[in-house]
């Protein structure tokens, strides 16, 4: 009997093969199709704008501070009281991330008090140079209707509709305000990319003449 | 019972013994329980405002909340610092300087080093209930030109007003409104000018005060600190230096006891915006007919070396080198008597002092012995002016109940709060001083102050145009005073340093007179033989250049037109010299008369020593590159000396250190290395033990003739003038006087002048200001500015009322 079994060898080899013909494929035709990636995916950072076109970052270097790889630079300058860059009295006038070094781990979207730079679910970065690795202000920042900008964007790897696509969520602690989880790491919903609405604020009175009335009262 | 002078406290259930007397929160500090503060700060009086510092203290009457920065600690003191009543009242302390402090930390400059936040964090409650509307003021506001303020921040600490009222004594900050309104402000139409405004923006526990020119520039995590030396006088207080990324963004007062306590002039603060000014001569330039052409250094050198070697060693004078570091003006000491064998060699511009009494005054004192001092005896120029952090020394030293002793041809900024004040006429100082030491008539109350000891004299030329001989009598007189203690007075940054290390006529390194035969040939072992014929100084060097006796001069950062009493004769010296090489980082009047300009780096760009006017001895280090291809003199003489066929050994700085220790008597052992890892940060007075100082100059009684003449000059010096520095600094340049001819009210009636009307002063055309204070028959000048540096220093001048005015 085994030279009958022996003959058969091949055809039980070839029905693993044969099994599979009728499931559905796994494997796609990168770059043209591109999977859809997890929620929490980080990929490439994008620096936002509000949605009266000026820039959220307002230069603070918070995430430059945290970034575990230092391949953050940022530089703040004094806004234009007339011709106004971001919402705060400064802007970041530089801002580079230098992509060969980012390890990607959204220390910085966490640390920043804007919300102005954030992660996406675009991940192609490859350059033939160490230069162009190097993500300046001008490939980071949202055009002012929230289109991302890229240093190559005609490449055929790059699908510009991911980096409109937010890392879903990032880690805080205490997002809910409440002293009792004061500590507590949780999860919160993290930034969209693009221009976003500006968080609630103070109602923008100024309190330089109630002084006086005040006291004399 | 703990010994003399000390008390046993129990913190948290430990006994410690500490000062007595001391306060509480120092104390406590001492032993390493840290209470937090705001309002607190070692150097300035308590005043318990902030309330952050509540401590539990037991009493007879069990233990209650007490402000620990407010009381003196007494022996047997029981005091809780980690109690939960001390928690609560530190939580709601914070809780209260949220209540109206924004959350703005992010775009804050203080933001990352801020004692609110680090406090908030550490003795805070982490979460806050407070979601009402904060108060908000138009900000930033300036309260001076290099100080803003954004009043919402303010924490209320009264640090700021402390620092400007007690510590300057300019009170021109103060609180206004009450309640969560409460601000900080100066008077209406008052700006916070004071020499001395940087100080609140680095004692500020918040943002509240933030210095225009660091604002949003870097923040701290961005910052390296390289603890060195502001070269801007000669007190030489010790600084941080704060650079990102080769840049030097900010100076900050480093604590030192001894010389400064950690307090700045603003010129030493911001002095540093002129190191990247445009005009920074960055390459060598050689003559190209009327203006100059770049060069390459190899070719500058060569030149040079040429150029100097060409001449008879005894034709080549060199002057200048008070502006770098003690190895610079070693190596020009060094260059100068060996390579090119000259005794020409002056670091002062006939604008200071003997140097036998500068350098080696016996009986000289220190900064901090002015601390001890019952009676402080101050003639010499304005120290506000000249010296600024000398005085507030001076102050603290009034306001802790020393006497105060002032002798000035004009007022200066310790008048008001000077025991006595003694105005003389220009040039008439001699008089004064012999009513003084034979006590006459109306002097016998001054006379009185100053028998009472120890006395501290400060002693200087009151500005260019006195007789340098009056120092020397005031200084004789000065050590007949009792347990006198005498700290003579030059300003320029390393002058005292540049003296040390032989840059005189009349001196060689480590405090060696050219006439002390053993001294020389001491050196001669080390460096071969001197040359014998005697030194000229500044003045002689430039009389000689016109003489032709002189062909050939180096100018190590000095501007003898500028500077030196006759502009006009510095001039022609300059027009007259067949060869001058210039060290500088800009170009000057003089360097402009330079055949050969080489780039030098300035004081944050080399590493080094530098000497101050107690004689102590600290570390300069580098916190930049040099700009462009600047480097320090020594280095440069090093290369010329080679290609002059000669070894300097001045290559790197740690070499001439170690030559000066091994060759300077005075400086015998006082290395880099002595300075690091024995004297530490403090830094050292010369001679340390175990080295000698062979010259002790005794000041004697010189007989100085009286100036007389229709008008006497006092060219008063200005903080802020248009010297080099502060011209090309952009955060100072503009704040000099626009200059004017200050007279006695009686000599302007005389002349028939009101204030305002233009003064024909020695050619030069000036507004007449009528000043009181000024003694009759004499004129008050501010010194070097724009329009009054072509006025010679001469005793006393020509004022003319200026015909055919309408
Ligand atoms: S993702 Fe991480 S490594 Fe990359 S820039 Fe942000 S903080 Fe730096
Ligand atoms: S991106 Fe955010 S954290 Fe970074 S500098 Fe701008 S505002 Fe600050
Ligand atoms: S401005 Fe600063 S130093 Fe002055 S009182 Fe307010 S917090 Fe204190
Ligand atoms: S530090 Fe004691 S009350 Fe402010």
């Amino acid at each position: 009997m085994s030279w009958f079994a022996d003959l058969l060898g091949p055809f039980r080899g070839f029905a693993v093969t044969l099994r599979q013909v009728t499931r559905p494929r796994v494997t796609i035709k990168y770059p043209d199709e591109k999977r859809v990636k997890p929620d929490r995916f980080h990929g490439r950072h994008v620096l936002n704008r509000n949605l009266d076109g000026t820039e959220k970052c307002i230069g603070c270097e918070l995430c430059a501070g945290v970034c575990p790889a230092k391949c953050i630079y940022v530089r703040g300058a004094d806004n234009p009281p007339d011709n106004p860059v971001s919402e705060g009295e400064r802007y970041g006038f530089v801002y580079e991330i230098n992509m060969l070094r980012c390890i990607f781990c959204a220390l910085c979207v966490e640390a920043c008090p804007t919300e102005a730079i954030t992660m996406t679910h675009l991940f192609e970065m490859s350059t033939t140079n160490r230069d162009d690795a190097i993500y300046t202000k001008d490939d980071l920042l949202v055009e002012p209707d929230g289109t991302p900008n890229h240093p190559q964007p005609d490449s055929k790897l790059i699908d510009l509709n991911e980096l409109k696509i937010g890392d879903g969520w990032m880690r805080a602690t205490s997002p809910s305000g409440r002293a009792a989880y004061a500590g507590v790491v949780q999860w919160t919903p993290s930034a969209r990319t693009g221009a976003l609405p500006a968080e609630r604020g103070q109602s923008g009175q100024v309190n330089d003449e109630d002084s006086g009335e005040e006291t004399d009262g | 019972m703990a010994e003399h002078g000390t008390v046993s406290i129990i913190i948290n259930g430990v006994e410690h013994d500490v000062p007595e007397g001391e306060r509480l929160i120092t104390a406590a500090e001492r032993v390493g329980e840290y209470i937090p503060r705001f309002c607190h700060h070692d150097k300035l009086a308590p005043v318990g405002k902030c309330r952050m510092c509540l401590v539990e203290v037991e009493g007879p009457r069990g233990s209650a909340l007490t402000t620990s920065c407010t009381v003196p600690v007494t022996d047997g003191m029981v005091v809780h610092t980690e109690t939960d009543v001390v928690k609560k009242a530190q939580e709601g302390i914070l809780e209260f300087l949220l209540l109206n402090h924004p959350l703005d930390c992010s775009v804050c400059d203080k933001g990352g080093e801020c004692p609110l936040q680090d406090q908030a964090l550490a003795f805070g409650a982490g979460e806050s209930r407070f979601i009402e509307e904060k108060r908000t003021f138009t900000k930033p506001i300036p309260v001076s030109e290099l100080v803003l303020l954004d009043r919402e921040r303010c924490v209320v600490c009264d640090r700021c007003v402390r620092v400007a009222d007690d510590i300057a004594g300019d009170p021109l900050l103060e609180f206004i409104d009450r309640g969560s309104y409460v601000q900080i402000n100066t008077f209406p139409n008052e700006p916070f000018s004071s020499y001395f405004s940087g100080n609140t923006v680095q004692v500020c526990p918040v943002g509240a005060l933030t210095s225009v020119d660091y604002r949003f520039k870097a923040r701290p995590w961005d910052l390296e600190s390289v603890r060195s030396v502001s070269l801007v006088d000669s007190v030489q207080s010790s600084v941080d230096v704060h650079t990102s990324r080769g840049k030097i963004l900010r100076v900050y007062g480093a604590e030192n006891d001894a010389v400064n306590e950690g307090w700045l002039s603003d010129k030493d603060r911001f002095i540093f915006s002129a190191f990247r000014s445009p005009d920074r001569i960055t390459t060598p330039l050689v003559r190209d007919g009327d203006g100059f052409k770049e060069t390459s250094w190899s070719e500058a050198v060569e030149l040079v070396a040429m150029r100097l070697g060409g001449h008879v060693g005894t034709e080549v004078g060199a002057i200048g080198g008070a502006n770098g570091t003690n190895e610079e003006a070693f190596a020009l000491a060094k260059f100068m008597r060996t390579v090119v064998g000259s005794p020409h060699i002056d670091a002062q511009l006939g604008d200071g002092l003997d140097p036998h009494l500068a350098s080696s005054i016996t009986a000289r004192g220190t900064i901090s012995d002015l601390d001890a001092a019952s009676t402080i005896l101050v003639w010499g120029p304005d120290l506000k002016e000249t010296l600024p952090v000398l005085y507030l020394r001076v102050r603290k030293a009034v306001r802790n109940g020393a006497a105060l002793v002032v002798v000035s041809p004009y007022s200066t900024g310790l008048d008001s709060i000077a025991t006595h004040s003694l105005r003389y006429r220009a040039g008439s100082g001699p008089e004064i001083l012999r009513k003084l030491a034979h006590g006459d008539a109306g002097y016998e109350a001054v006379t009185e102050t100053l028998a009472n000891g120890p006395v501290v004299a400060l002693v200087g030329r009151s500005s260019i145009t006195e007789n340098p001989m009056l120092a020397e009598a005031v200084a004789a007189f000065a050590r007949s005073l009792p347990h006198a203690k005498l700290l003579p007075l030059l300003t320029r940054a390393n002058v005292f340093g540049a003296l040390d290390m032989g840059l005189a006529p009349t001196l060689l390194p480590g405090r060696v007179s050219t006439g002390d035969a053993a001294g020389v040939s001491l050196l001669e072992d080390s460096w071969g033989p001197l040359p014998e014929s005697a030194g000229k100084d500044t003045m002689a060097m430039l009389e000689a250049l016109i003489d032709r006796d002189l062909v050939a001069v180096i100018l190590a950062g000095a501007d003898p037109i500028r500077d030196c009493p006759d502009p006009a004769v510095a001039e022609s010296a300059l027009d007259a010299a067949e060869f001058v090489v210039a060290f500088d980082a800009f170009m000057t009047d003089s360097t402009r008369k330079a055949h050969v300009v080489l780039p030098a780096a300035l004081w944050g760009e080399v590493d080094g020593t530098v000497t101050n006017l107690e004689g102590r001895v600290q570390r300069l280090r580098r916190s930049v590159q040099p700009r462009g291809m600047s480097i320090s003199v020594s280095a440069a003489l090093d290369d010329i000396a080679r290609a002059m066929g000669a070894e300097l050994g001045a290559a790197d700085w740690q070499l001439i250190n170690k030559e000066i220790a091994a060759v300077a008597p005075a400086y015998a052992g006082m290395t880099a290395d002595y300075l690091t890892f024995e004297a530490g940060e403090e830094g050292a007075v010369v001679p340390i033990p175990g080295a000698t100082q062979p010259l002790g100059h005794i000041p004697v009684e010189v007989n100085v003739p009286v100036v007389t003449g229709r008008f006497t000059l006092h060219l008063a010096p200005a903080l802020y003038d248009a010297g080099v520095l502060v011209r090309n600094s952009h955060m100072l340049e503009g704040f000099a006087d626009p200059g004017v001819v200050r007279m006695h009210p009686r000599d302007a009636a005389s002349l028939a002048v009101a204030d305002g009307d233009l003064i024909d002063a020695e050619g030069v055309g000036l507004p007449v200001k009528i000043d009181p204070e000024v003694p009759e028959r004499s004129v008050v000048i501010t010194r070097n500015l724009d329009t009054t540096r072509g006025i010679a220093a001469s005793a006393d001048i020509r004022v003319e009322t200026v015909r055919g005015e309408p």
